[in-house]
């Protein structure tokens, strides 16, 4: 977290010393291996299943969904909120059942999701991109509502046509909240696509985790959230990536301030 | 302002009028979307029943054990951890290794463990409301004006004094942001478990009513979700008001300004 980040020794020492409790533990209690199978044995399973291929299978089809969803939920939630942040008569309109339906627990909606699409991939989609719509969609109208007023009339003083103001003026001044918007989108999605894959799922990670707790192979399950845990953590970075990249400005800006 | 409100209201109405009219009509196959007077009439009969509100307790049950279990825990933790680098780089790799892991994965951890009882959904409301916690809190324990505390100590403060009069009431408008972030988490996950592995509470309600092809029942206790989300919500804000009436006043004022 703070500038200088030197290796924490200290804390993995802690988390090694977690591990070997762990190993050490397991191996010593026989009758605790069903909850906590040994560490060596779940790397071990994990590489296995890995080889065999299912997981594999089972980790591209919840990240094909992962994408599909969410990249569906940014492009309609932006636009959607572009659109309610700069007219204000339709945000008018359409407030009050924003208001009212924001605060359904978005889960909720899997039922009415199996009811409509079955229990495939659409289903699981159509899920992931309704709960992970909100979150961007309120903080792109936020972020819309707070550009600068000044901006957007020097922009029209110099002749901008509204579709210019929009792009060059509007959606740039937005991008911080709608960047926000998106982060705590993501991981809403991959929430959401494991939670519908363990409801209503036959393929994919969340399904996998769930089916190998059944069958009481739990070095399998615990490799499976490992893998999850890995996607969520990679998928995080490469958004923080992507998100240094697009608003390199606003560092450069954020850094000339403080200097 | 009072305008757009009823600008709001009316178009909802429109909405809800063209559902009825659509669904009187049968445009839409009716088994999947009844008209709303059904719903509501199915509603008022489950909540007068007692059925709506005997899952929505048993459902808040476990959610509040979890909710106040992780409070209890990862608060202290957080103020720990902001105070002392030392705690806080022995924890820091556990705390990240934890959290990218997507709070309903560890459903099938808490089946393992527990079975299919009130303890599995408690952990699993424990693990997922324990981040927006923790990191709240230390974000909170590490903003502190220095100056207060070492006003504090100057003064000879004992460290027992300096935690409960000086560190808790400064941190305090971050916990409770890490409490109100954590309040829908709780919901979701209240209703996930409930989904995955439970024979009651709301949130099985509703899923066991679309199997059985209840849908209208199905529609009330999502309505019966949205109406606990925002009683929840406003319940919080109130909590909110009475005990940090200070932060309170100057959120709104920023709102007004």
């Amino acid at each position: 977290m703070n500038g200088l980040k030197s290796f924490n020794w200290s804390g993995w020492l802690s988390f090694g010393l977690l591990l070997l409790l762990w190993e050490l533990g397991a191996r010593a209690t026989p009758k605790l291996q069903l909850y906590f199978p040994p560490v060596s044995q779940i790397v071990a399973a994990l590489g296995q299943a890995l080889m065999a291929g299912p997981v594999a299978q089972h980790f591209g089809v919840t990240l094909g969904r992962f994408f599909e969803g969410y990249l569906l939920a940014s492009v309609l939630a932006v636009t959607l909120g572009v659109v309610l942040g700069y007219i204000r008569f339709l945000h008018s309109l359409l407030e009050t059942s924003i208001e009212l339906l924001r605060p359904m627990p978005s889960v909720a909606i899997i039922p009415v999701a199996i009811l409509l699409l079955g229990i495939g991939d659409s289903m699981i989609v159509a899920v992931t991109v309704y709960a992970s719509v909100w979150p961007i969609l309120i903080n792109t109208i936020d972020g819309v509502r707070h550009v600068d007023p000044t901006l957007i009339d020097t922009g029209r003083t110099f002749g901008l046509t509204r579709p210019q103001i929009l792009w060059r003026i509007i959606v740039p001044g937005a991008a911080p909240y709608i960047v926000t918007g998106l982060r705590i989108g993501l991981s809403i999605a991959l929430i959401l696509v494991t939670t519908a894959e363990m409801v209503a799922g036959s393929k994919g990670l969340g399904y996998f985790i769930l089916d190998e707790e059944r069958a009481m192979n739990s070095a399998n399950m615990y490799g499976g959230i490992v893998l999850v845990a890995l996607m969520g953590y990679s998928l995080n970075r490469l958004f923080l990536l992507l998100e240094a990249r697009a608003l390199r400005w606003r560092h450069g800006m954020m850094a000339r301030q403080e200097a | 302002m009072r305008a757009a409100k009823i600008n709001g209201l009316l178009f909802l109405l429109g909405l809800l009028a063209v559902w009825e009219l659509v669904a009187q009509a049968e445009w839409v196959n009716p088994l999947i979307v009844p008209p709303l007077s059904k719903i509501l009439r199915i509603f008022s009969e489950l909540i007068f029943s007692g059925q709506i509100p005997l899952q929505i307790l048993v459902s808040m049950k476990r959610a509040a054990a979890g909710y106040f279990l992780a409070a209890a825990v990862f608060i202290p933790l957080g103020v720990f951890m902001g105070l002392s680098p030392t705690v806080y780089r022995l924890f820091e790799v556990i705390v990240e290794m934890l959290r990218p892991v997507p709070p309903p994965v560890v459903i099938p951890v808490a089946l393992l463990f527990f079975g299919l009882g009130d303890e599995m959904k408690i952990f699993v409301i424990f693990f997922s409301c324990a981040w927006p916690i923790l990191l709240n809190t230390l974000d909170g324990v590490r903003s502190i004006d220095w100056v207060l505390l070492n006003t504090a100590r100057t003064f000879g403060l004992p460290r027992r004094k300096i935690i409960w009069q000086v560190i808790l009431p400064a941190c305090a408008p971050q916990i409770a942001t890490g409490l109100r972030v954590s309040l829908p988490i709780m919901l979701i996950l209240v209703v996930i478990s409930e989904m995955v592995g439970s024979t009651d509470g709301i949130g099985y309600f509703v899923l066991d009513s679309q199997r059985r092809f209840k849908v209208a029942q199905m529609y009330a206790g999502m309505l019966a979700l949205a109406i606990l989300g925002y009683t929840l919500n406003q319940l919080f804000n109130l909590i909110h008001r009475l005990v940090l009436p200070w932060q309170w006043g100057m959120m709104k004022r920023k709102d007004e300004g």
